[in-house]
């Protein structure tokens, strides 16, 4: 086929999904009222059952498959055309900048839990890592703020390594202590240590990119974009980096290699692969992202504190992981939509949000304990797919 | 010297408490595999239970003597607990036995925030922290810097009691035999004729007695509860649990006592930051995991390949 | 191409579009003269019952105002939760300051998410009035024209409060603070002001905010016998180191700042325990106020679910102080912000308030309360002044 066929027979499968899913969200994000939240909720649901009861799940599933370029430029676009509909929205691009650096975390999350099978119940701690590395790093040193961003990620990589030994000797309940240990730690560390500033927390300085500041609306003719809109295209930048990052580490020797060690560590250490390897790999990779995501966000988020980055942050990580389907990282990109926007729509609930939000998170393990989208296992056809 | 007897007689009690809820981990991860992670929120909830019913006979029956209140409160909790317990069994930790041990876990811990969250949206004032009536006497006895309470001996006492009676349900009885068939071997277990279902719920029930039980003797020792203590006791329960070695109950009770002396030994021998005792105690807990990735009395168990 | 494929998504997107619009109509018009104004406090967590009764007053103060048949504008609260947390206070703010529809807002009990959050009203330029958070540093380490605060700071707070204890003959002080800044820098004016004055402090122990032991550090202080426990603090710890103090046999005199005065502390802890327990409070208690029985009896007509416990006679004035300037010019940030500032003098429901240079409140009056029979009482009407009780020597 060539590339004008390939755009057509992708129109029904993906371009129309994708504006249908951009006038959802835009309205979703804009809707103030409580009726209106309702209401778009309920139609997001109809849409769902109503897909599902035809059938056209298997045919959204096989297009997304067969033009998964143009799927991943579908989404890339509706992203840039929320923030542009949202220039001078501040609180829905903050909104939208929370979203994709937990994304980037759950990346990290999915190569661990996901692919080589390694229990992290400390996510969020090493989000958090991340973060204070940026905010310690731009206060203390002279260092180019671009630099941080890796930075943060590296130490964050670096701490996992404290983590290693027990984390590889450990298996199943014993290892999620470990992890478990280490970020009930890491908070009351953070809360009683005065140099990362006690429970109080601490301010991070801007980003500064070529005299570029972040902090600062852009005002361009008559139209004013909110300074979140630059933080939000760079957060983009880095989930999309990680997002084909992961992919192609899925679909690479590599991806093969985690995949067997989480299945069956004896049966593949019969066929040679080293499993110690490969269980460090993992970590480091996705503590790496993790804390690459959390310097980012404390950057947008200007101020950052313990409070931040609880062992419950982890829990909502892992959830969001559990949510999409462990393993499928379109499907992490869906729940972290769902787990960051929905309980901040509805300010009715308030009070009972965190009630709410546990008790259907509950009843969704109950009920589907495979996620949302849950991942395929790998087929062998031929065709790359 | 009294100084460091009195920091022996805390720790003991922290210790007491800790193995009480480690005993329920380990009990349930013997006969199912799981851990359920909501337990410390059953401590909690136990405590409260224990309140209610404190107030409806306050209410009703003022002239009840203080003996027959406590004991009429120690069941109210420990009947509302264990029947929690086998509600959330049946209803939850069974069906989910089949997926992967990771949903148990996730799922147990956010039901420990739905009863968390229960309690501070439901209960009367249930935000606030709630006074606990003093229901033992509250003599003492003090030389120097040590006091003796005799309320704390009964506490005390009645944890040894609760522990020898644990002892002797798992060793000496059918049902006792009939949850070590099921820990070793479920299949097994039920072609010999047991009673699958059964055993699994009274398990429950029986770690849910010692878990109220662990939130009365909360509430009577700091004569003070919160909705909020659940979470941190079931982290602490659990790392008990693990440091002893899952599925071992005198593992459980080692363990417990082992990080109570952690946090204190952290609070009394690093004295210009008694704050840091907690990093002190989970940083020890993650040492003795690389050491001993099984615990410290590990489960005999040979791998299947 | 397959066109049943896209029959079928045609109609989906049509039907989700209906919906959407569907949902849009439903928006309710906005009436002309309404002006929306924001209230921010801990309305879940520990310190709820706080900020609960802040926002009832608040709330009382716009019913009363729209009750009014004069005046130009109809006035909405929009009330978010800052959960007592510094991040979720940055999000809340700015969440709040963001959106250009809100004129200003009453905020903050707690000084932690207050430090944090004045940059935010900054930068958005929301004039805003700190209703209970008591850092110094919250209106002095800055001049930033949109932040007042009509409480005072810590440091008037530890200056009555280190002078009382003097001269009540207090030598020997034990020293519990939590590691936030709140109690950190209670910590730093209290021993300045007390060492001052010729008394020693013993011991110092730093204590986090979830902590449920304390038998470690009480055993210590209880080795060096101290005269005084004192709490740098929140009511929820309080109560339980008030508790464990009674388990570990120690007779010392317990003494709270500012987070220790609620009613919650003595329901936590009942009224034996409470007993002699003094804590220190900016402003007059209510039923000393000239219009503070009117405003108790206003606020009980509400129905409030909640009782207004200490915050909420700062929060009521405060919101009627936003609203007047409202009235006065207009829904113009800025100009509200320059009105704010000028106020001198003014006679409040809590005695006379004047906003200085940084916007302080510079006319902050600190009561000393002492706990008798199960009720915070105003030292100089209770027994222990009148000398038919004594504190614990």
């Amino acid at each position: 086929m060539n590339r004008v066929a390939v755009f057509f027979s992708g129109l029904p499968g993906c371009i129309l999904p994708a504006l249908l899913l951009l006038a959802w969200s835009s309205f979703f994000l804009t809707a103030e009222d409580q009726i209106s939240v309702f209401l778009s909720l309920i139609s997001l649901a109809a849409c769902v059952i109503v897909a599902v009861r035809m059938r056209w799940g298997n045919v959204l599933r096989d297009s997304i498959a067969a033009h998964e370029r143009l799927w991943d430029a579908c989404l890339i676009a509706i992203m840039l055309a929320l923030l542009v509909l949202f220039r001078e929205d501040h609180y829905s691009l903050f909104l939208l900048g929370t979203i994709m650096a937990y994304a980037t975390a759950v990346m990290g999350l999915n190569v661990q839990l996901g692919y080589a099978g390694v229990l992290n119940f400390s996510c969020a701690s090493f989000f958090g890592v991340g973060g204070y590395t940026a905010a310690m790093l731009m206060a203390g040193t002279g260092l180019p703020p671009l630099l941080t961003l890796p930075l943060g990620g590296a130490i964050a990589a670096l701490t996992g390594c404290v983590l290693l030994l027990p984390v590889l000797r450990t298996s199943g309940h014993y290892a999620a202590l470990v992890t478990m240990a280490f970020a009930l730690l890491f908070r009351v560390f953070l809360d009683v240590s005065e140099w990362f500033g006690g429970p109080q927390g601490i301010p991070v300085a801007p980003l500064t990119i070529a005299g570029l500041d972040f902090s600062r609306g852009i005002s361009w003719g008559d139209t004013e974009f909110s300074f979140y809109l630059k933080y939000d295209l760079l957060l983009l930048l880095v989930l999309c980096l990680a997002y084909s990052l992961t992919r192609r580490l899925e679909r690479s020797w590599i991806g093969l290699a985690l995949d067997a060690v989480r299945s069956d560590e004896v049966a593949s250490a019969c066929f040679g692969i080293n499993i110690q390897r490969w269980k460090i790999t993992a970590f480091t990779l996705g503590n790496f992202l993790s804390g690459l995501a959390g310097a980012l966000y404390a950057m947008m988020l200007a101020y950052i504190s313990p409070a931040n980055f609880t062992f419950a942050d982890s829990l909502l990580f892992l959830s969001i992981l559990l949510l999409g389907g462990i393993g499928n990282i379109q499907g992490v990109l869906v729940a972290t939509v769902l787990v960051v926007i929905i309980p901040e729509k509805f300010q009715v609930i308030q009070e009972y949000r965190y009630l709410i939000y546990s008790a259907l998170v509950l009843l969704m393990i109950v009920f589907r304990p495979v996620g949302l989208l849950p991942r395929k296992p790998r087929v062998y056809t031929g065709n790359p797919a | 010297m009294d100084l460091l007897l009195q920091y022996c007689i805390n720790g003991l009690m922290l210790g007491m408490m800790y193995a009480l809820v480690a005993v329920g981990f380990t009990l349930f991860f013997g006969v199912l595999d799981v851990i359920v992670f909501s337990h410390g929120d059953t401590v909690m909830i136990g405590s409260f239970a224990g309140l209610a019913t404190y107030w409806w006979l306050h209410a009703f029956y003022p002239a009840l003597a203080l003996g027959w209140v406590a004991l009429l409160v120690l069941m109210a909790a420990a009947v509302t607990v264990a029947f929690l317990g086998v509600i959330v069994a049946d209803t939850m930790i069974v069906p989910l036995r089949k997926g992967p041990a990771l949903n148990t876990l996730l799922a147990t811990m956010m039901l420990g925030t739905v009863l968390r969250e229960s309690i501070r949206l439901f209960f009367p004032d249930g935000s606030n922290p709630q006074t606990f009536p003093a229901l033992l006497p509250g003599w003492s006895w003090s030389s120097g810097n040590l006091t003796l309470r005799f309320d704390n001996l009964v506490l005390f006492c009645g944890g040894v009691l609760i522990i020898f009676l644990i002892h002797m349900i798992i060793n000496r009885t059918r049902l006792g035999m009939a949850i070590r068939a099921v820990a070793q071997d479920e299949e097994a277990a039920r072609i010999m004729g047991v009673n699958y279902r059964f055993v699994v719920l009274a398990t429950f029930a029986l770690g849910s007695v010692v878990a109220a039980f662990a939130g009365v003797m909360n509430g009577l020792y700091y004569s003070e509860i919160n909705f909020g203590v659940g979470l941190l006791l079931g982290a602490i329960g659990f790392s008990s649990a693990v440091i002893g070695g899952l599925g071992n109950i005198y593992g459980a009770i080692l363990g417990g006592f082992i990080f109570a002396l952690l946090q204190t030994l952290g609070a009394v021998a690093v004295p210009f930051a008694s704050a840091y005792k907690d990093v002190f105690a989970f940083g020890a807990v993650i040492v003795l995991m690389a050491w001993r990735p099984t615990g410290l009395i590990a489960e005999l168990s040979s791998q299947r390949v | 191409m397959n066109p049943s494929i896209f029959r079928k998504s045609l109609l989906v997107c049509c039907f989700a579009l209906f919906l959407a619009f569907s949902g849009a109509g439903l928006q309710p018009a906005e009436a002309k003269t309404t002006v929306k104004v924001g209230y921010i406090g801990p309305l879940t967590g520990g310190n709820s019952s706080i900020g609960l009764g802040a926002r009832n007053a608040a709330e009382l103060a716009i019913m009363e105002r729209n009750k009014n048949p004069g005046g130009e504008y109809a006035f909405e609260l929009v009330s978010l939760d800052d959960e007592c947390k510094p991040n979720i206070g940055v999000q809340s703010a700015t969440k709040m300051a963001a959106d250009k529809s809100i004129f200003g807002a009453v905020t903050h009990y707690c000084s932690a998410v207050a430090l944090g959050t004045v940059d935010v009203y900054h930068r958005f330029g929301l004039p805003v009035i700190i209703y209970g958070a008591v850092h110094p540093d919250i209106t002095y380490a800055h001049n930033y024209p949109e932040v007042l605060r009509i409480i005072g700071t810590l440091i008037n707070q530890n200056q009555v409060a280190s002078k009382f204890m003097l001269s009540q003959g207090y030598k020997r002080f034990a020293v519990i603070h939590d590691t936030t800044d709140y109690g950190k820098s209670h910590k730093e004016f209290f021993t300045k002001y007390i060492t001052e004055g010729g008394a020693k402090v013993l011991a110092e122990f730093g204590v986090t905010a979830d902590q449920q032991d304390f038998t470690v550090e009480l055993t210590k202080i209880k080795s060096l016998n101290p005269e005084v426990i004192w709490f740098a603090g929140l009511y929820p710890q309080g109560v339980r180191i008030r508790a464990q103090m009674e388990k570990l046999g120690i007779n010392a005199q317990f003494q709270g700042v500012s987070g220790l005065k609620s009613d919650a502390f003595i329901t936590g802890i009942g009224p034996e325990l409470a007993e002699g327990c003094l804590s220190f409070l900016e402003g007059s208690p209510l039923e000393k106020l000239p219009k503070g029985e009117e405003f108790m009896k206003a606020y009980t007509a509400r129905d409030f679910k909640n009782a207004p416990d200490a915050m909420a006679p700062f929060s009521y004035v405060a919101m009627s102080q936003i609203m007047d300037a409202v009235e006065k010019v207009g829904p113009d940030r800025k100009k509200i912000a320059q009105t704010l500032r000028a106020i001198k003098g003014e006679d409040t429901l809590i005695g006379k308030v004047s906003y200085d240079d940084h916007g302080q409140n510079s006319e902050p009056y600190v009561s000393k309360y002492v706990v008798q029979d199960g009720k915070w009482l105003v030292w100089e009407d209770s027994e222990y002044a009148s000398g038919k009780r004594n504190l614990k020597k």
